[in-house]
């Protein structure tokens, strides 16, 4: 037999609406704990290094080096840490045709989830960015 | 610690992509028809169904466990679906036994079972898989399976030194260990050549690097020995388990390339069985991607230095430590619901030396089954006796 269902699904973003509305404005909006002090981007809900409850928002730069990628010139992902970021995070690469080791965060087309990394175009000395 | 606690029986249905037109309703049928027999047992005997199945986007079925128990004839058991993204299978293992220890059930049985590879096309199952991670940080991006599993695996490269050659190693191994098992998806007899021209997927993982995406079904039943013919004298037991989560976003992990989850499960499982890394004589292991059964025995603790340990042989049918002769997911295939069940089934048919397939050099007389959700996120170990 055949069957096919499609979903349209509203997903709440709760306590982290602040940091997607942000996201989708090209904005690195991350969560800075009270306690601690540990800055996690993407944000949480809760400290991913004590545990605390206690956090506030910081707005950080959105630039960011590549520790490692994978992918091919159509679709890449890359483990990046953004600048001011206590941990490295999860981003799908806008520009995977790039060999760049450094990016800035980018607006997600159609509104999508997730963080999105525009690769900076190295210049033929390598030695900065356009 | 466990007590007493038998695999009274089990059975499982090939692993591979069904073209025959049977559905997931008949696999299961079969497994557990499969399972009574070999256990000595009847339908009456079962109090307790156990059903593990990864996502009801492959089934199409809500509600699978009455479902189930009303189409296998297990009338009137008690029953519940146990779930935890890859290691569903193992935790509906786990719940099983922890329904028997705790007195809620006599005869357990646990079938796991999963339309993998017929039901949907291969890129909406991935779009699914890729959901197994944080779906708002990763999933929704269209940051999919493969590519964490590389980007981890890359790191796990830098801190060790293993190489590719490495991992196309273990791809081409587990599909050989395959080529005796009657059930596995892939018995496939190919070369590291092979492996490293396969198309490249996500470096630096290749397509014969990757697990298929399968169906079928496995079951087993748990009882105490004075509830099973002949107090289950022939059976393995289950001596420990463990079971612990990492960080569920990657890069929040101190090195994504370690599978610290899997360590803390491991250290829990051998805790409670009160065995020593040393005792274990083989192991069925979590090859999601040929660089997570490195990733996996590193984390478990059955070696120091994991890659000098896979290059010396260790890992083979006639190594110290023989691991995944069924094939594994590489090579036995992977319904996801199914496939931890099936882990737990050849290990126990080890160790009572009446396995169907490649057969261990030395029999051994503690084996570790390990297996994972997400990305070494969800990780379930457990220690089996053989009897």
């Amino acid at each position: 037999m055949k069957q096919s269902i499609t979903l349209d699904y509203t997903l709440p973003e709760g306590c982290l609406q602040p940091h997607f509305e942000a996201l989708r404005r090209g904005e690195a909006l991350a969560s800075k704990c009270g306690a601690c002090g540990h800055v996690a981007f993407p944000a949480r809900v809760l400290c991913a290094d004590c545990g605390s409850d206690a956090l506030g928002w910081v707005t950080l730069p959105g630039t960011a080096r590549v520790s490692c990628r994978t992918g091919g010139a159509e679709k890449g992902v890359a483990l990046v840490r953004f600048d001011g970021a206590d941990a490295m995070s999860t981003v799908a690469l806008k520009n995977p045709e790039i060999a760049g080791e450094t990016g800035k965060l980018s607006v997600p087309e159609n509104s999508e989830a997730g963080l999105w990394l525009l690769l900076d175009t190295v210049t033929a000395k390598g030695d900065g960015n356009v | 610690m466990l007590n007493d606690v038998k695999i009274a029986g089990g059975a499982m249905t090939p692993f591979n992509r069904r073209k025959d037109g049977s559905s997931f309703r008949d696999w299961s049928r079969t497994a557990v028809s499969g399972a009574l027999k070999d256990a000595s047992l009847e339908p009456r005997d079962i109090d307790m169904l156990v059903v593990a199945s990864e996502s009801d986007f492959f089934t199409l079925q809500l509600n699978p466990a009455a479902l189930l128990a009303d189409e296998c004839g297990l009338f009137g058991v008690a029953a519940q679906r146990a779930e935890g993204g890859g290691a569903s299978g193992h935790v509906a293992f786990h719940a099983g036994v922890a329904a028997l220890a705790g007195g809620m059930a006599k005869r357990v049985l646990v079938l796991g079972v999963e339309p993998s590879a017929s039901h949907l096309k291969g890129a909406d199952v991935g779009a699914l898989y890729a959901l197994s991670f944080d779906a708002w940080t990763d999933g929704m991006t269209g940051v999919d399976a493969t590519s964490l599993y590389a980007l981890s695996a890359q790191m796990f490269m830098q801190r060790t030194g293993a190489k590719h050659a490495d991992f196309a190693q273990i791809a081409v191994r587990n599909r050989q260990n395959a080529g005796l098992n009657p059930y596995a998806h892939l018995p496939l007899d190919v070369s590291i050549d092979d492996v490293v021209s396969s198309t490249l997927v996500a470096a630096p993982y290749h397509r014969l690097d990757c697990s298929p995406l399968s169906d079928g079904a496995a079951a087993l039943i748990l009882a105490r020995a004075k509830d099973l013919p002949q107090n289950g004298q022939t059976r393995a037991s289950v001596k420990g388990l463990g079971n612990s989560t990492d960080r569920v976003r990657l890069g929040e992990r101190s090195d994504p390339g370690y599978f610290a989850g899997k360590r803390e499960a491991s250290r829990r499982a051998f805790s409670m069985a009160g065995v020593e890394v040393t005792d274990i004589g083989l192991a069925e292991v979590y090859d999601s991607y040929s660089g997570a059964q490195l990733q996996a025995l590193e984390a478990l603790g059955l070696v120091e230095d994991v890659v000098a340990a896979e290059r010396s042989g260790m890992f083979a049918a006639d190594g110290a430590m023989p691991v995944n002769l069924s094939g594994g997911l590489l090579g036995q295939g992977a319904p996801v619901g199914a496939t931890g069940v099936a882990q737990v089934i050849a290990a126990a048919l080890q160790l009572e030396g009446r396995y169907w397939g490649l057969r261990p050099a030395k029999a051994a007389r503690f084996a570790l089954v390990d297996t994972h959700g997400g990305i070494a996120t969800l990780n379930t170990v457990s220690i089996l006796e053989a009897p």
